[in-house]
């Protein structure tokens, strides 16, 4: 029990500098927030639809925003570390390194629910659709954690490569498309109001992917950041 | 029944791609041993400088 | 450079007329389909890469595992080999499957969970060789690849799964009413055997290569490590 509580202050350290240091400056989530409304702007001159395709493809246009803001949000968090050798910092101290890793992965994530919280009801106004159903909300909760999860461990790895920005989408991508199809699909089957039974393989997709992979990037997310 | 369909021409593309990357490999590989063997000639070349 | 071992030699050997017996075997003794014709045949290595190919990753993931734990050498050089096989059979599965369905479907791509999966494994280990590029370290890089690699095996389940139950749900225009069996067709006793034959040629084949490719992968090893020590 003794090893619990410096484990939590440790996670609740990394998670509470990362909020405060981005509320100080708001850099990351403002550029996260205006590149995904310029991707919802976009994709409306790109793909000129009716209400009727619309509804069809708002799950897919959604995710495709959150996926490509997400980068911007796990790369800028890394980079941001490296850069100010807050990384060295934390690793010097004595602290078990998975608290690391979770505090930067819940981070991660509230930073992405904060583009989705911002982006929802722009995109329910620009199109007159009503996306605060709680069952899309489940989907972005479990989907923009398995991405998150995935994506803090190899983000980690690419902030040390010498080709950083770009090769985190190239690393990540194929993994997360499991979270990608399940997330659309269900998103989907949610705003057409299908029933549970056929939205629910797609959930327990999304629950699988996150568990395996939170799993296994905490075991290895060590030797990513070992001197 | 006609008969099975005549689809000689993609057989033969199908075995020329599969023998033609695994050949592309193989000289890969073969160019790269020599790279190598160069390579360990001249550091022995050093080392008996040295 | 130690010469290479007398088992390695009898094994090339062995790869080289068990590929030549295999390839007469699909174009003589394995009988002619009776819908798709010849094209048909494409299917004994196509499959055959394809399980190279997975072997490949699956070596790859075993050693990035290994490697984590023990952090020799000699892991990491068998991760790389097991990623650079794989690559090439997995690139001949894709394509031949192409091929394959082609003249079949009347298009060039199928979308068939199968072979987009493969595709995206694809890319996986295309990346995992970029992400290697760009670190100096060799142990970071070792450490990178082998945490890459497992993520990158363990992603592939998910990912079949996730595309295959898309399908049931949105079958296929193109491509007939099953299209989980790319082209199904029942196979007959010497279609079988054509088709195990070809299995294990393609497995022989893989290790062979990769026997070959970790010999050249320690040899550069030690000239990297002689490199820096005469340049140090």
């Amino acid at each position: 029990m003794n090893q619990v509580t410096p484990f939590l202050r440790a996670l609740s350290a990394v998670v509470w500098k990362d909020l405060a240091a981005e509320w100080r400056s708001r850099e990351m989530l403002s550029a996260m927030l205006v590149f995904a409304l310029l991707v919802i702007l976009i994709f409306n001159f790109a793909l000129e639809l009716d209400p009727v395709g619309r509804a069809n493809i708002t799950a897919g246009i959604l995710w495709v925003t959150f996926t490509f803001a997400g980068t911007l949000g796990l790369n800028r968090s890394m980079a941001v570390e490296k850069d100010r050798g807050c990384l060295d910092g934390l690793l010097l101290a004595p602290v078990d390194r998975t608290a690391i890793y979770f505090g930067k992965a819940l981070a991660n994530w509230i930073f992405m629910l904060s583009v989705a919280v911002i982006v929802l009801p722009v995109y329910s106004i620009l199109y007159n659709i009503n996306l605060f159903q709680p069952g899309l909300l489940l989907v972005i909760l479990l989907g923009s954690e398995g991405y998150v999860a995935v994506g803090t461990l190899l983000s980690t790895m690419t902030v040390q490569t010498r080709t950083r920005e770009i090769l985190l989408p190239i690393l990540l991508f194929p993994i997360v498309i499991p979270v990608v199809v399940a997330a659309v699909k269900a998103s989907g089957n949610f705003l057409a109001g299908l029933e549970m039974a056929e939205i629910q393989p797609w959930l327990n997709l999304l629950i699988v992917y996150d568990v395996v992979f939170t799993a296994v990037s905490f075991m290895v997310f060590d030797a990513v950041v070992e001197e | 029944m006609e008969g099975p369909a005549n689809t000689l021409t993609y057989l033969i593309a199908g075995f020329a791609v599969i023998f033609g990357i695994m050949l592309i490999y193989l000289v890969s590989l073969l160019s790269r041993w020599n790279n190598l063997r160069k390579d360990a000639e001249l550091l022995k070349e050093l080392e008996k400088k040295e | 450079m130690t010469a290479q071992p007398t088992t390695l030699k009898i094994l090339t050997v062995v790869t080289v007329l068990m590929l030549a017996a295999a390839t007469l075997m699909v174009i003589l003794y394995a009988p002619l389909e009776a819908v798709m014709g010849q094209v048909q045949k494409v299917f004994y290595f196509h499959v055959a890469s394809g399980w190279t190919g997975m072997l490949g990753f699956f070596v790859a993931f075993v050693a990035g595992i290994v490697y984590l734990i023990t952090h020799k050498r000699i892991w990491d050089i068998v991760g790389v080999a097991g990623v650079e096989i794989g690559l090439v059979f997995m690139l001949i599965c894709i394509i031949t499957g192409s091929i394959w369905a082609r003249p079949i479907w009347n298009t060039w791509w199928t979308w068939d969970p199968r072979l987009t999966t493969a595709t995206i494994m694809e890319l996986v280990y295309a990346a995992y060789l970029m992400l290697r590029q760009g670190v100096e370290d060799p142990d970071r890089r070792a450490r990178f690849g082998a945490v890459y690699a497992i993520i990158g095996f363990l992603s592939v389940p998910l990912t079949f799964f996730s595309i295959r139950i898309f399908r049931t749900i949105h079958p296929v225009v193109i491509g007939g009413g099953d299209s989980d069996a790319t082209g199904s067709f029942d196979m007959t006793a010497k279609m079988l055997q054509t088709f195990m034959f070809s299995l294990a040629t393609f497995s022989v084949l893989f290790v062979t290569l990769l026997w070959h490719r970790i010999r050249m992968g320690k040899f550069a090893d030690q000239l990297e490590q002689l490199k820096m020590k005469l340049l140090a």
